[in-house]
């Protein structure tokens, strides 16, 4: 066995192992003490719900999913759009800054049925919630990695005189690259709980479900397995999500920053 | 490493006992069996913000009904999220109030609930068009957009019987904004309530009843547990006969109790109450009922339900309809 598949082994069993365990004490709480399951299935029953709605649910986690990336990428490209000028001009920043923070505490869910009435319903409005969620930390982030540059940097490119561009595209840009990665890392789990939400609001019912259908509809019938089931199917998509995001962050910074030994 | 992991495990499962124990206080639910005065304490759990579909219980109160059979009862104001079925289960209320629909989706999951008496033979449950549309049934639905609670079983009901096929369907947020602005805009209401409002703000609906589509659950009955039922049927029997007065009360002279719904809900205008009350009518005694038949309920129609439930996949084989309701708190049916 080579060494770097031992160790990824050694990181993945003590939450693998904890994982069993915790789902063991679950069963067996639920059994001994004769918890109903509208109040808390066992993992077997939400399994058993899972595997018996696996169609939907699949198709849900591929719909949501869609919403969650398509709205991501436009965070991504939005966010540091708005950044990169932001880094450009004091006055823009300061007058603008404040807004971007307002956007963060927008309370989605009391602007969502007017994001309807703008958008229409349907795929495109759940977009919308998704990206007004995901946005600001790719704002924050990259804003934040292309105004505080390396002193010493800064100086040696006055020096020799370097354009504006020059300064943007040969320090600030490589030097934001890890905190847009940070930022797009956050970005990818709000993506998803926005794609949910925005689901609640703006999802169609009948031609196309997602996850936040599902995760509604559970309520009034008292599918609490069910519930189970696509908390988990969420949680999967988010994780995924992160993990892409992480890997191709890597691959990125690999490329921009190469012989930049700052970090 | 693997013994600090089971220690870990076992605090997990000692704080999860934890949970349960306080979650589920064994015995009596609050205020049960206490005495003031004579009077026996028992708490009716709502299914919403108290409205005129409420209306016979908080009738009952007022007039002094409830009283009259021994009975001090609390009336527990529900909203989005009352988790009714989950608290009469656990008996953390003594009775709630719910719709025949979800006694048995309740049951399905094993809370143990059973029904007492149906004010409303009809369900209220309607889909709202604007009245100049030339939509004159369900099947004029096609092309629509109409917005629908997610996931409820009429809205289950309604695809399986292939009448939302071509209708954009989508998520019902609770405003009818989007309906008053759009003529090619169809959502659910309860006839006593969003026709009204829709109509308060100039537009007049044509309200499409689900009940005509043969799926017409009980709606606003009396619930509790079996549990409950099993340890004083007499005590439910005294709340189901004062509940039924209070229903025959409200429908002939509903004046104080809507005075007493505004005060307690003040969304709830006095205008909307009455206009609910004169809605409620003749689904509570449709025609030929006798207002002493009041709160009847029927095997055939629950049978008639439970059937339907399983046809769209909500119910199980195990759940026995008959086990759902409980008709021996109900005055006798008058035979002709």
């Amino acid at each position: 066995m080579s060494r770097p598949s031992h160790r990824f082994l050694r990181a993945l069993l003590p939450p693998l192992v904890l994982l069993l365990l915790v789902l063991v004490a679950w069963q067996l709480v639920v059994m001994l003490l004769e918890i109903k399951p509208y109040l808390l299935p066992s993992p077997t029953a939400v399994v058993e719900a899972a595997i018996e709605h696996r169609a939907e649910l699949f198709s849900a986690i591929w719909l949501t999913g869609r919403a969650a990336v398509l709205g991501l990428l436009i965070s991504v490209l939005l966010g540091t759009t708005t950044a990169l000028l932001f880094s450009q001009s004091r006055i823009v920043r300061r007058s603008f800054y404040p807004y971007a923070i307002a956007l963060q505490t927008v309370p989605i869910v009391a602007i969502a049925p007017l994001i309807v009435n703008w958008f229409g319903e349907g795929f495109q409005s759940v977009v919308v919630v998704t990206v007004i969620i995901s946005l600001f930390p790719v704002i924050t982030n990259v804003t934040t990695g292309l105004t505080s540059i390396d002193e010493g940097l800064h100086d040696l490119f006055q020096l020799n005189h370097a354009s504006r561009w020059q300064q943007l595209v040969k320090l600030r840009i490589p030097s934001a690259m890890p905190s847009l990665v940070t930022g797009a890392r956050i970005a990818a789990g709000l993506a998803v709980v926005g794609a949910i939400v925005g689901e609640f609001f703006a999802g169609s019912l009948v031609q196309d479900r997602g996850l936040g259908y599902f995760v509604l509809s559970t309520v009034p019938n008292l599918q609490t397995d069910l519930l189970f089931g696509c908390v988990i199917a969420a949680t999967l998509l988010g994780v995924v999500m992160f993990a892409a995001v992480s890997l191709a962050g890597r691959h990125l910074l690999g490329r921009w920053t190469a012989g930049m030994e700052t970090h | 490493m693997l013994k600090r992991q089971l220690i870990t495990a076992l605090l997990l499962l000692a704080f999860m006992a934890g949970c349960r124990a306080v979650d589920q206080p064994p015995g009596n639910p609050p205020g049960e069996g206490e005495q003031e005065g004579r009077l026996r304490t028992v708490s009716l759990q709502l299914n919403w913000f108290p409205e005129a579909e409420h209306g016979g219980y908080y009738a009952a109160l007022l007039s002094g009904y409830y009283e009259e059979e021994g009975l001090k009862v609390e009336i527990l104001p529900g909203g989005p999220g009352a988790g009714v079925i989950q608290k009469t289960a656990e008996q953390k209320v003594t009775f709630a109030v719910a719709n025949a629909d979800q006694v048995l989706l309740g049951r399905e999951q094993q809370a143990e609930v059973v029904a007492l008496m149906a004010p409303l033979q009809s369900s209220p449950r309607c889909i709202m068009v604007h009245a100049d549309s030339d939509i004159e049934d369900f099947s004029g639905l096609k092309g629509m957009t109409v917005a629908m609670g997610s996931g409820k079983a009429y809205a289950q009901f309604m695809e399986k019987q292939g009448l939302l096929e071509g209708v954009q369907v989508v998520a019902y947020s609770g405003s009818v904004a989007r309906f008053l602005e759009r003529k090619d805009f169809a959502q659910q209401g309860y006839v006593f309530s969003e026709p009204f409002v829709a109509q308060q703000q100039g537009v007049s609906t044509r309200n499409l009843m689900v009940s005509d589509l043969g799926f017409n659950p009980y709606t606003s009955i009396l619930v509790t547990s079996n549990q409950q039922l099993e340890k004083d049927r007499d005590l439910v029997h005294r709340m189901v006969r004062a509940s039924i007065r209070g229903w025959q009360q409200y429908l002939e002279d509903p004046a104080a109790v809507n005075e007493h719904l505004h005060s307690v809900n003040e969304q709830m205008s006095l205008e909307i109450l009455d206009f609910g009350v004169e809605q409620l009518k003749p689904l509570c005694l449709p025609e030929g009922m006798p207002a002493g038949e009041l709160g009847q309920m029927t095997a055939e129609r629950w049978d008639t339900l439970a059937g339907q439930l399983r046809s769209i996949d909500l119910l199980g084989e195990s759940v026995r309809a008959s086990d759902a309701y409980y008709l021996g708190g109900l005055p006798a049916p008058q035979k002709d």
